[in-house]
C-alpha cells in the first residue's frame, strides 16, 4: 500500500502553478518582507554583479535597501522614486515624474512583487508552468523595458525567485526569509491543492 | 397611387444616398478659418502642434487606486492610449543647447564632486532590476547636462503649477456613444478630478444637438399636423406636408453634400424647421381660386421669391456653417416644390376653413411713420454691438466650465494661456522688451529669459571643450571600480557655436510640446505668453494663439459680414417686390413688421447688455424667409378671407415649429428660435389685423 502510494506520488510530478489558486493567494498582501541575493550580469557589467537586498512592501511603498557592496535605498512611492546613496544624500528622481513609461515601470515593480495577475496580464502574455510563470510584454505594452520576466514559487506557492531580462541585463532575484501580512494559510481557502 | 409609389421609391433611393454620403462633423468652429492666409496658417500650425488637439488630459492623483484602475481600464476598453506628456529628445539635441548653462554651473557639473555623486547614484539606481535603462541614459550624457539644462529652463518659466495630468490620445474615429461613456464615468467620479478635452465638449454637444433634433423634430411635426388638421379638416395635405418633409429634408442634405463632405450637427437639427417652409409653400399654393388666381400668385411667388434670396445671400457668406443651412433650406425648398407638381391637382382641390375677423385699416403714411419712428428708436437706443464668442455655439454645462477654470488657471501658470504670435522684423528679445513695458507681459518667464549673450556661451563653450572629455574619463573610471563597464562617445563640442536668439528659441521649441517661433512666407513670429487679464495691444503685428480669442474674433468679423449681407439681402427683396407689386407703399407693408421687431430688439439688448451675434443675424434671415410671407401675402391678395386663413394657418406652424426651439438645450438652436418667433408673432399680428386701404392693395 505504501509502495503504491509512493509510486503515485512520484507519478504526479510537481504540481502546475494554477493562477485562481495564486491571485487567492496574494490577494489582499498588507505587508512583505524578505531577504533578497541579486545576480546582475549583462553589457554594463565587467563581471556578474551580486548584492544584498532587503525588501519592504507595504500598500503605499516598496522600499528597496542594498546592503551590499555599497549601501543605498531606494523607496518607491506612487510616481515618486527617492534614492538615499552611500554618502547618505538623497534624491528624487523627479524629472521623470508625469512620464507614463516611468509610472508604468513603477506600478509594474509593484505588480510584480505582489504578484498582482490581473495588472501583470494587461501588459504582458503570462504563461503558466511548472511552479512557474512566464510574462513576455504584449504588443503596446506600456513597460517594455523587460523582454521576459520569470516568476517560480514554492509547493505553498511562497515568491522564492525571480528573473527580468532586457535588452541588456538579465538579473536573477533569489528571495529567503519570506514574511507577509497576513502569513500564508497552510489549507483553507486559498491554500494550493 | 402609383404616383405615390414612385415617390416613396424615390424617396427610399434618397434615403441610401444620404446614408451612404453623409458624414456628421460636430465642431462648426473649427472650420473657420482667417482671412489673412499667413495668419491663418500660423495659428493652423500652431493648433497642429498643441498638444491639446486630438487628446485628453485627466489628473487622477486624488482618486482610489480602485477608481484609478477602473477609471483606466474603461479608458483603454474606449481606445484612449496613454502618451508622454514630453517626449524624450535626443541627447545630441539637449547637448546642443549647452552653451545656455552658465561657466561657473558647468564647472561645478564636471567637478570631481559632481562625478562621485553621480557615480553612487547610478550604482544605486543600477542595483534596481531594469537600472541598465538608467545606465544606457548615463552614458549618452555622463555629466547630465540635459537634467541641468531642465532645471534652468523650468527656473527660468516659474513652472511649479501643480498640474501631473495624464495624457490620452482620443480614439478615431470618434465614437459618441463610447466616448460618451468615460465622460460619464470621469463625471461620476466627483469635483477631485480634472480633465479636459474637446472630446467632452464634442459629446455634450452631440447629445444636446441629438435630443434637441428627436424632440423639436416631433413636437414641432405634431404641432403642425394638429394646427394643419383644424384648418383644412383633412388628410390630403397632411399627408403632402409628411411625404414632401422627408423628401425636403433628403435634398437638403444632399445639397450640403455637394459642396460639403461632413455635415455639421447643429444644420442637422436645424433641418427640423424644414415643416415650417414647407407648410407655407404647401399652403399657399393650394386651394387657389380660379377667380383670383393672379392675385394668389402674386402672393406666392413674393413670398418663395423673399425666401429664395434671403438664402442665397447668406450662401456669399464665409461661415460655412451658416452657407450650409442656406444651401439646406434651398435644396429642401427646391425638393418640396419639385415633389409639388406630381400633386397639382390634389393642390387645386384643397379647402381650407375661411376665418373672418375685424382688421384696422391704415394709411400707408401711418405704416410708414411707423417705420421711421422704429428706425429712430434704434438710433436713439443705439445699434447692439455685434458680438459673437465661440461660447455661444458649444453646449457647455456647468462641469465643464469648473475644468475649463481649472485648467485655465494651470495653464496661466505655464504663460500659455493667453499666447500671441508677434511679428519680428529684428530682436525677439526686443520685441518681447515693448511688450513687458506695457506691463502686458512678464519677460522673465518667457524662455528668451534663459538666453545667454554670445561671449557667454562662448566661456561655456570653453568650459565644455577643455572639461568634458576629463570629467566623462574619470566618471567612466570611478563606475569602472565598482563594476560598471561604460563606454559614452565622445562629443565634439568644437562643432557647437554660440546660439542666436532665434536658434535658442528653435531648439527649444524642437524639443517641447510648446513652439516658440515661427515662419511664414518671409513673416517672422516669436510666441509669448501675455499675463491673465490682459489683452493683445493692438497692431497689425501681433496675433493671439489662444483659439478663444482668435474665434471669437473670427466669429464677430462673420456676423458683421452677415450683417452686411443681411441688409444687401433687404435690399434684393425690395427691389424684386417693387417690380413685383409695383407698388412702393405695399413693398413698405410687407417690410414693416421687421421695424418694431429690430426695435423691440435693441431695446432688450440695451437692457440687458445682450450682442448681437451670428444667431440672431440668422434669425433675421429667417424672419424674412417665413414671417415676411405674411405680409407679402396678405398685401397682395388684399386681405381676402381665404388668403388670411392661411396666413393664420402658416404663421401658427411657423410659431409652433420655432417655438419649440425654445425647449432646446443647444445655445444655437435656443436663440434662433426666440429671435424667429419674436419675428413671426410681431409678422403675425400686423398682416392678420393691419391692412392698407383697399385703394393701394387692390391696385395692380
Amino acid at each position: 500500500m505504501v509502495a503504491l502510494i509512493i509510486a503515485a506520488v512520484l507519478a504526479a510530478g510537481p504540481a502546475r502553478l494554477d493562477p485562481d489558486v495564486l491571485r487567492a493567494r496574494y490577494a489582499g498582501l498588507q505587508s512583505l518582507d524578505a531577504e533578497v541575493v541579486q545576480r546582475k550580469e549583462g553589457r554594463f557589467w565587467a563581471r556578474p554583479f551580486e548584492s544584498q537586498i532587503r525588501l519592504r512592501y507595504t500598500p503605499d511603498r516598496i522600499v528597496w535597501e542594498t546592503l551590499s557592496p555599497v549601501h543605498s535605498t531606494v523607496t518607491i512611492e506612487s510616481k515618486r522614486l527617492a534614492i538615499t546613496d552611500a554618502s547618505g544624500s538623497s534624491r528624487e528622481l523627479g524629472a521623470t515624474a508625469g512620464d507614463p513609461r516611468v509610472v508604468a515601470l513603477l506600478g509594474f515593480f509593484k505588480a510584480l512583487i505582489t504578484v498582482d495577475l490581473e495588472s501583470l496580464n494587461r501588459d504582458f502574455a503570462i504563461q503558466y508552468g511548472e511552479r512557474e510563470l512566464v510574462a513576455t510584454p504584449r504588443e503596446g505594452a506600456k513597460a517594455r523595458l523587460f523582454e521576459s520576466i520569470r516568476l517560480q514559487f514554492d509547493a505553498r506557492y511562497d515568491l522564492i525567485a525571480m528573473e527580468l531580462v532586457t535588452k541588456t541585463e538579465r538579473t536573477h532575484l533569489t528571495f529567503r526569509a519570506l514574511e507577509r501580512v497576513p502569513p500564508l494559510a497552510n489549507g483553507g481557502a486559498g491554500a494550493p491543492p | 397611387m402609383k404616383r405615390t409609389l414612385a415617390i416613396l421609391l424615390a424617396t427610399g433611393v434618397l434615403t441610401l444616398v444620404v446614408a451612404r454620403t453623409f458624414s456628421l462633423d460636430d465642431d462648426p468652429i473649427q472650420s473657420l478659418t482667417d482671412p489673412d492666409p499667413a495668419f491663418s496658417e500660423l495659428f493652423e500650425r500652431y493648433q497642429n502642434r498643441s498638444p491639446f488637439r486630438g487628446r485628453i488630459f485627466i489628473e487622477m492623483d486624488a482618486l482610489a487606486p480602485g477608481d484609478r484602475a477602473a477609471l483606466e481600464s474603461t479608458l483603454r476598453d474606449t481606445g484612449y492610449r496613454e502618451e508622454p506628456l514630453f517626449q524624450t529628445p535626443s541627447p545630441e539635441a539637449v547637448l546642443a543647447l549647452a552653451p545656455l548653462l552658465p561657466a561657473n554651473d558647468l564647472r561645478v557639473i564636471l567637478g570631481e564632486a559632481s562625478i562621485r555623486r553621480r557615480a553612487e547614484m547610478a550604482l544605486s539606481v543600477a542595483g534596481l532590476p531594469g537600472g541598465d535603462g538608467y545606465l544606457a541614459a548615463l552614458e549618452s550624457d555622463p555629466a547630465l547636462i540635459g537634467q541641468a539644462l531642465l532645471a534652468r529652463l523650468s527656473r527660468a518659466s516659474s513652472a511649479t503649477p501643480g498640474l501631473a495630468p495624464r495624457m490620452f490620445r482620443s480614439p478615431t474615429p470618434m465614437d459618441y456613444e463610447r466616448v460618451g461613456k468615460v465622460y460619464d464615468a470621469l463625471v461620476a467620479l466627483g469635483p477631485s478630478l480634472h480633465f479636459i478635452g474637446g472630446d467632452f465638449f464634442a459629446v455634450e454637444n452631440y447629445r444636446a444637438v441629438k435630443r434637441d433634433m428627436l424632440l423639436c423634430s416631433t413636437l414641432s411635426l405634431v404641432l403642425s399636423l394638429l394646427i394643419f388638421f383644424l384648418c383644412t379638416s383633412g388628410w390630403a395635405l397632411i399627408g403632402l406636408l409628411l411625404l414632401g418633409t422627408a423628401v425636403s429634408y433628403l435634398t437638403g442634405l444632399l445639397a450640403i453634400r455637394v459642396f460639403y463632405a461632413h455635415v455639421f450637427g447643429v444644420v442637422l437639427a436645424y433641418t427640423s424647421t424644414f415643416v415650417g417652409y414647407n407648410n407655407e409653400a404647401l399652403v399657399h399654393l393650394s386651394g387657389i381660386d380660379g377667380r383670383d388666381a393672379r392675385r394668389s400668385l402674386l402672393g406666392v411667388w413674393s413670398a418663395i421669391g423673399t425666401t429664395i434670396i434671403g438664402f442665397l445671400v447668406l450662401l456669399l457668406g464665409r461661415s460655412v456653417m451658416v452657407r450650409q443651412m442656406a444651401l439646406a433650406s434651398l435644396g429642401g425648398t427646391a425638393g418640396f416644390l419639385l415633389f409639388l407638381v406630381p400633386y397639382r391637382g390634389v393642390l387645386r382641390s384643397a379647402h381650407f376653413r375661411e376665418l373672418d375677423w375685424p382688421k384696422v385699416t391704415v394709411s400707408p403714411w401711418i405704416v410708414g411713420a411707423m417705420c421711421l419712428a422704429c428706425t429712430a428708436g434704434i438710433a436713439w437706443i443705439g445699434v447692439p454691438r455685434i458680438l459673437t464668442r465661440v461660447d455661444d455655439f458649444r453646449f457647455q454645462t456647468p462641469a465643464l466650465d469648473a475644468q475649463v477654470a481649472h485648467f485655465s488657471h494651470a495653464l496661466d501658470a505655464l504663460a500659455l494661456e493667453n499666447v500671441v504670435a508677434i511679428q519680428v522684423g529684428g530682436s525677439p528679445s526686443a520685441a518681447l522688451a515693448e511688450l513687458g513695458a506695457l506691463g502686458v507681459m512678464d519677460v522673465s518667464r518667457h524662455p528668451l529669459a534663459s538666453w545667454r549673450t554670445a561671449q557667454e556661451q562662448e566661456d561655456s563653450l570653453q568650459v565644455l571643450r577643455e572639461e568634458w572629455p576629463r570629467a566623462t574619463a574619470r566618471l567612466v573610471t570611478v563606475l569602472g571600480e565598482a563594476g560598471i563597464r561604460m563606454s559614452p562617445a565622445p562629443h565634439a563640442f568644437e562643432e557647437l557655436h554660440p546660439l542666436s536668439e532665434w536658434e535658442f528659441l528653435d531648439r527649444l521649441g524642437a524639443l517641447g510640446p510648446v513652439r516658440w517661433t515661427d515662419v511664414v512666407g518671409d513673416r517672422r513670429f516669436v510666441f509669448a505668453g501675455l499675463r491673465a487679464g490682459t489683452s493683445r495691444p493692438p497692431g497689425s503685428k501681433i496675433f493671439s494663439m489662444n483659439p478663444r480669442q482668435h474665434y471669437d474674433a473670427l466669429l464677430t468679423g462673420l456676423s458683421q459680414e452677415l450683417g452686411w449681407l443681411f441688409l444687401a439681402g433687404l435690399v434684393g427683396m425690395a427691389l424684386y417686390l417693387g417690380y413685383l407689386q409695383r407698388s412702393a407703399w405695399r413693398v413698405v407693408y410687407v417690410f414693416a413688421p421687421l421695424f418694431p421687431s429690430a426695435l423691440a430688439f435693441a431695446v432688450y439688448a440695451r437692457a440687458t447688455g445682450a450682442p448681437l451675434t451670428i444667431v440672431h443675424v440668422i434669425g433675421f434671415s429667417l424672419i424674412i424667409a417665413l414671417a415676411l410671407d405674411y405680409t407679402a401675402v396678405a398685401v397682395s391678395t388684399d386681405h381676402r378671407a381665404l388668403e388670411l386663413s392661411k396666413v393664420f394657418l402658416t404663421g401658427l406652424c411657423s410659431l409652433a415649429t420655432f417655438g419649440v426651439l425654445v425647449l432646446a438645450h443647444h445655445p444655437v438652436m435656443r436663440e434662433l428660435g426666440i429671435t424667429v418667433a419674436i419675428g413671426c408673432s410681431v409678422s403675425l399680428v400686423f398682416a392678420l389685423f393691419v391692412r392698407l386701404p383697399a385703394r393701394v392693395e387692390g391696385a395692380s
